[in-house]
Order: C-alpha cells, then sequence, then structure tokens
C-alpha cells in the first residue's frame, strides 16, 4: 500500500485506487441450499402476483392519503389569523424594523432587494449555490449520447450549426430583431435600479437570460458565441459566485457590520456589486439550461 | 378587485384540475403556462412585484421552454409519444 | 362556514392545489406529467406563503422617504417566495434532463412500459 513518497499516496487517495481495507473477521460457511427453497420459474411467478397485488391497492391507498392530507390542512387553514389584518402575529417588530430602517442601513429603498441582499443574505447566497450544481448537474446529465465519441459531437454540432444558417426562420429572426433591444435594455434597468423600484437580481437575471434565449434561438448559437463564448459563459458564473462567497466570507470574519470604510459608504454599500453578482448568475444559469436541452453542451 | 381574485383562484384551480388529464403532452405544457401566467397576475394583485416579473419570466418563458425542448428530445411534439 | 373558506380563499386554492398536484405526482403513469405535479405543489406553497404577508390597504414595500412603516405590506414572506421561485426552476431543469437520459435509455416514459423494459434487460 506504501508507495512511497507521500505525493504517490496523495494522487493514488485523490483519484480512489486505493483499494479498502480488509476487515473480515472470519469466512462462514455458505449454508446448504435445501430443496425448500422455490425455484426461479415459482419465484417469477410469485414477484408478478406480488407487484399486481401491490399495483391494486397503491392507487387507493394514494388517494386515500391524499384526501387525509388535504383534509387536514383544509382544517388548520381555516383556524389561521384572518388575511390581510394588520395585527396579525407575523407582522412584528422584525417586519417593522426592515420597512424603517432599509434605507439608512442597506441603501437600497425596496425593503425585499435589501432584505435578501443584505439581511438575509446568507440565504441568497445559499440559492447561487444551489444554482451553480443545478447547472453542474445538467451538464453531467446531458453531455453527449451514449457511446458517441468527441469528435463525432464536434461534427455534428458543426452540421446542426450549419443548418440554422442555411435556413433561419424568417418571422422569428425579424421578431427577434425586433424585440431583443427592448428586452435586453429592460433586464439591465430593471438589474441596475433594483434597489429603488421592483426588481432586483433574480428578476433582472431572468429577464436576461430570456433575451439571451431569444437570441440564441433565432440567430444560432455560433452569433452567440461571437460574444458570449464558453469561457466566458463560465468565468462569469464562478467569478460572480466567488465574489458573493468571497464578500460574504469577510462577513463570517469581521462581524455583521464589519464592512465599513469611506469607499463603501460612497459607493452605496455592498448592494450593487452584489445584486450585479447574483443576476449574472442567475441569467447565466437560465441560458445555461436552454444550451443544454437544445444541444448537449454550452 | 375581489371579484378579479375569485376569477383568478378560480382559474388557478382549473388549469391545475386539467393540466395532467391530457393524453397529448403539448397540451398539458401549455396549460401549465396558462396556470403559470394566472399566477403572475395574482402576485402583481398581492402588491408584491418583484415576484410577478420574476414568476412572468420563469414560469412562460424560462420553465416553458425547457419543456417544449424535452418534449422535442423525447419525440413527443406530435401527439402521444408514439412508443 | 363558507364565509371562513372564502375570507381565506388564498390558503383555501393553495392546499386544494397542494392535493392535486400531489394526487398527480403519486398516481400519473407518465414522466412528464408527474414533474408537472410537483411543480403545481411547488406553487401552491409560494401562494400559501406570499398570501401571508398581505396587509389590507397596503402597498408594495418600496419605501419612501420619511414614510411610517404601516403603509406597506410584510416584505419577508416576498422574499423567501423569490429565492423558492428560482430553486424550483432549476428542480425543473433537473427533473427534465432526468427524463431525457431515461428516455435515451429506455425509450419511453410511461411508468409500466419502463418497468417491463427494465425487468426484461435484467433477464
Amino acid at each position: 500500500m506504501s508507495e512511497g513518497t507521500w505525493r504517490e499516496r496523495l494522487r493514488v487517495w485523490v483519484d480512489g485506487e486505493r483499494e479498502p481495507r480488509d476487515r473480515t473477521l472470519f469466512v462462514m460457511e455458505s449454508p446448504q441450499r435445501t430443496s425448500s427453497l422455490p425455484t426461479p420459474e415459482e419465484h417469477e411467478v410469485r414477484e408478478r402476483h406480488r407487484l399486481r397485488k401491490f399495483l391494486n391497492w397503491y392507487p387507493a391507498a394514494a388517494v386515500i392519503i391524499c384526501a387525509a392530507l388535504v383534509a387536514v390542512l383544509l382544517a388548520a387553514v381555516v383556524r389561521m389569523p384572518a388575511f390581510g389584518e394588520a395585527d396579525n402575529p407575523i407582522n412584528n417588530e422584525v417586519s417593522r424594523h426592515y420597512l424603517a430602517r432599509t434605507e439608512e442601513e442597506t441603501g437600497a429603498s425596496n425593503a425585499v432587494t435589501g432584505m435578501i441582499l443584505s439581511y438575509r443574505g446568507f440565504d441568497t447566497l445559499g440559492e447561487s449555490c444551489v444554482l451553480f450544481l443545478a447547472v453542474a448537474s445538467v451538464t453531467l446529465l446531458l453531455r453527449r449520447e451514449d457511446g458517441e465519441p468527441e469528435d463525432a459531437a464536434q461534427r455534428r454540432l458543426r452540421r446542426e450549426d450549419a443548418l440554422q444558417r442555411e435556413h433561419p426562420d424568417v418571422i422569428l429572426q425579424q421578431s427577434a430583431r425586433l424585440l431583443i433591444p427592448f428586452i435586453l435594455l429592460f433586464a439591465l434597468y430593471v438589474l441596475l435600479n433594483g434597489e429603488s423600484s421592483p426588481g432586483g437580481g433574480f428578476s433582472g437575471g431572468t429577464v436576461l437570460g430570456g433575451g439571451l434565449i431569444l437570441y440564441a434561438a433565432a440567430f444560432g448559437f455560433e452569433r452567440l458565441g461571437r460574444f458570449f463564448s464558453r469561457r466566458a459563459y463560465s468565468a462569469v458564473r464562478t467569478f460572480g459566485l466567488l465574489l458573493y462567497t468571497f464578500l460574504y466570507g469577510c462577513y463570517i470574519v469581521t462581524g455583521a457590520n464589519g464592512l465599513t470604510s469611506e469607499a463603501l459608504t460612497r459607493m452605496g454599500g455592498l448592494s450593487l456589486p452584489i445584486d450585479l453578482a447574483v443576476g449574472l448568475v442567475v441569467a447565466c444559469t437560465v441560458y445555461g439550461f436552454y444550451a443544454l436541452f437544445a444541444r448537449g453542451e454550452i | 378587485m375581489i371579484a378579479l381574485e375569485y376569477f383568478l383562484l378560480a382559474g388557478l384551480l382549473v388549469c391545475a384540475a386539467a393540466a395532467p388529464l391530457f393524453r397529448r403532452l403539448l397540451v398539458t405544457v401549455i396549460v401549465y403556462t396558462a396556470f403559470s401566467l394566472l399566477l403572475a397576475i395574482l402576485w402583481a394583485l398581492l402588491q408584491s412585484p418583484d415576484l410577478a416579473i420574476t414568476e412572468a419570466a420563469v414560469g412562460a418563458g424560462v420553465s416553458g421552454i425547457l419543456y417544449f425542448l424535452t418534449l422535442r428530445n423525447i419525440h413527443a411534439m406530435k401527439g402521444t409519444h408514439d412508443v | 362556514m363558507l364565509e371562513t373558506l372564502l375570507e381565506n380563499r388564498f390558503s383555501v386554492t393553495a392546499v386544494l392545489l397542494f392535493g392535486i398536484g400531489f394526487l398527480n405526482l403519486l398516481l400519473q403513469q407518465n414522466l412528464l406529467k408527474k414533474v408537472v405535479g410537483f411543480n403545481i405543489m411547488d406553487s401552491a406553497v409560494f401562494l400559501l406563503l406570499a398570501s401571508l404577508g398581505y396587509i389590507e390597504g397596503g402597498a408594495a414595500p418600496v419605501v419612501a422617504e420619511g414614510t411610517s412603516p404601516s403603509l406597506y405590506i410584510n416584505p419577508i414572506p416576498s422574499g423567501l417566495v423569490l429565492t423558492g421561485i428560482v430553486v424550483s426552476v432549476s428542480i425543473t431543469a433537473f427533473s427534465l434532463a432526468l427524463i431525457q437520459r431515461i428516455y435515451r435509455r429506455y425509450g419511453t416514459i410511461e411508468l409500466d412500459q419502463l418497468r417491463e423494459r427494465a425487468r426484461k434487460e435484467d433477464d
């Protein structure tokens, strides 16, 4: 097992080639096959019979359980406090604090944006990680056809691109030419104005991703790749998540109000860069889903 | 306003109950997109404009497109899938 | 009884939608319709959460200068649902990718035909 240097051992451990340590204490004698076990055909028939009996009562049990669940939830829900009253227990001092002090403490007048980027910023950090993981797992699932080697995949993608170039969809292209500038402009407006008007990182990011999807669908992935190549995509996504993690990692070390300095207060707090980072991550995620579903790679 | 809320909530229930009952998967996805549109209008009525923008972009835009691409990849665009 | 139901109309609708979505998730034979049922369940939970924050006569929580907080709705449930919607679309995309892989492998997405083909491959 010991291959000599620690480097070699580390490489073996990282690559997963190390054999698990043998921990058997003793080896038992396997019992003799008695003739009371069913033969394979009888076993098969018994399995099918059991499956059919299960399938007979599974729908009935599902309906009964669902009806019971809905009845219990309805009985709970009609006893809840009345809808829309101002003195519900949910409207306590936390929401009053957020509404009263969000302008001066976070620099955002939109209470929802100030809340998700500053007061509850770690929730948004976890959600950005979930988006990152989702794109990574969909990439793993949809990489290429089973048994298709690398060059065949490249040739197939080039053939699809050429087909897209030769036979463009005229209606889609003309309406996309009309719509895409407005969509991108609106997306940038919603992203950058998330603090003083409804919007923010998530909304602007999804609209931006929608604009990119429309461009890729109308004009082809090749033309999109001219200004948004795969390397730029990876860089934007990774950089956004790393920036967010780094800034919030600083908060863990210095405490909740630790990052105050002259430059930051003149910039209006940390909300705007974080907003941009979240918006870009969401846009890249949404566009990445479309590209993976349509092509098999980004 | 209350009449509009009742109408939208009833529409939500009708869309959700009807969506999985169709034989053709294309119709299921379209009815689900209509469900998402009604939900986006409800968010706007509940005075949450962030949710309205996000639901309109995500539900009809992104989620609908992903469903249609899946339908194309499993060859179920015309009628039920033929296996 | 009826006016209690009508007064809490959002929560009652959310519970009914949850039941419809759950029933579809359990009983449908087509995998794509199961995913649609799952999405309906998600939307029902978001409707329940966001309707808790509404205050009668309140405005959207974009705070103008120096106004009192009693004029606006509660912003907290709205922020929770915003994260939830984006996570819901990620889960949907992942489930649809799984469905595409299953189709590539077995050629069908109906559950009973999947069971038959999987058992035939085991034999």
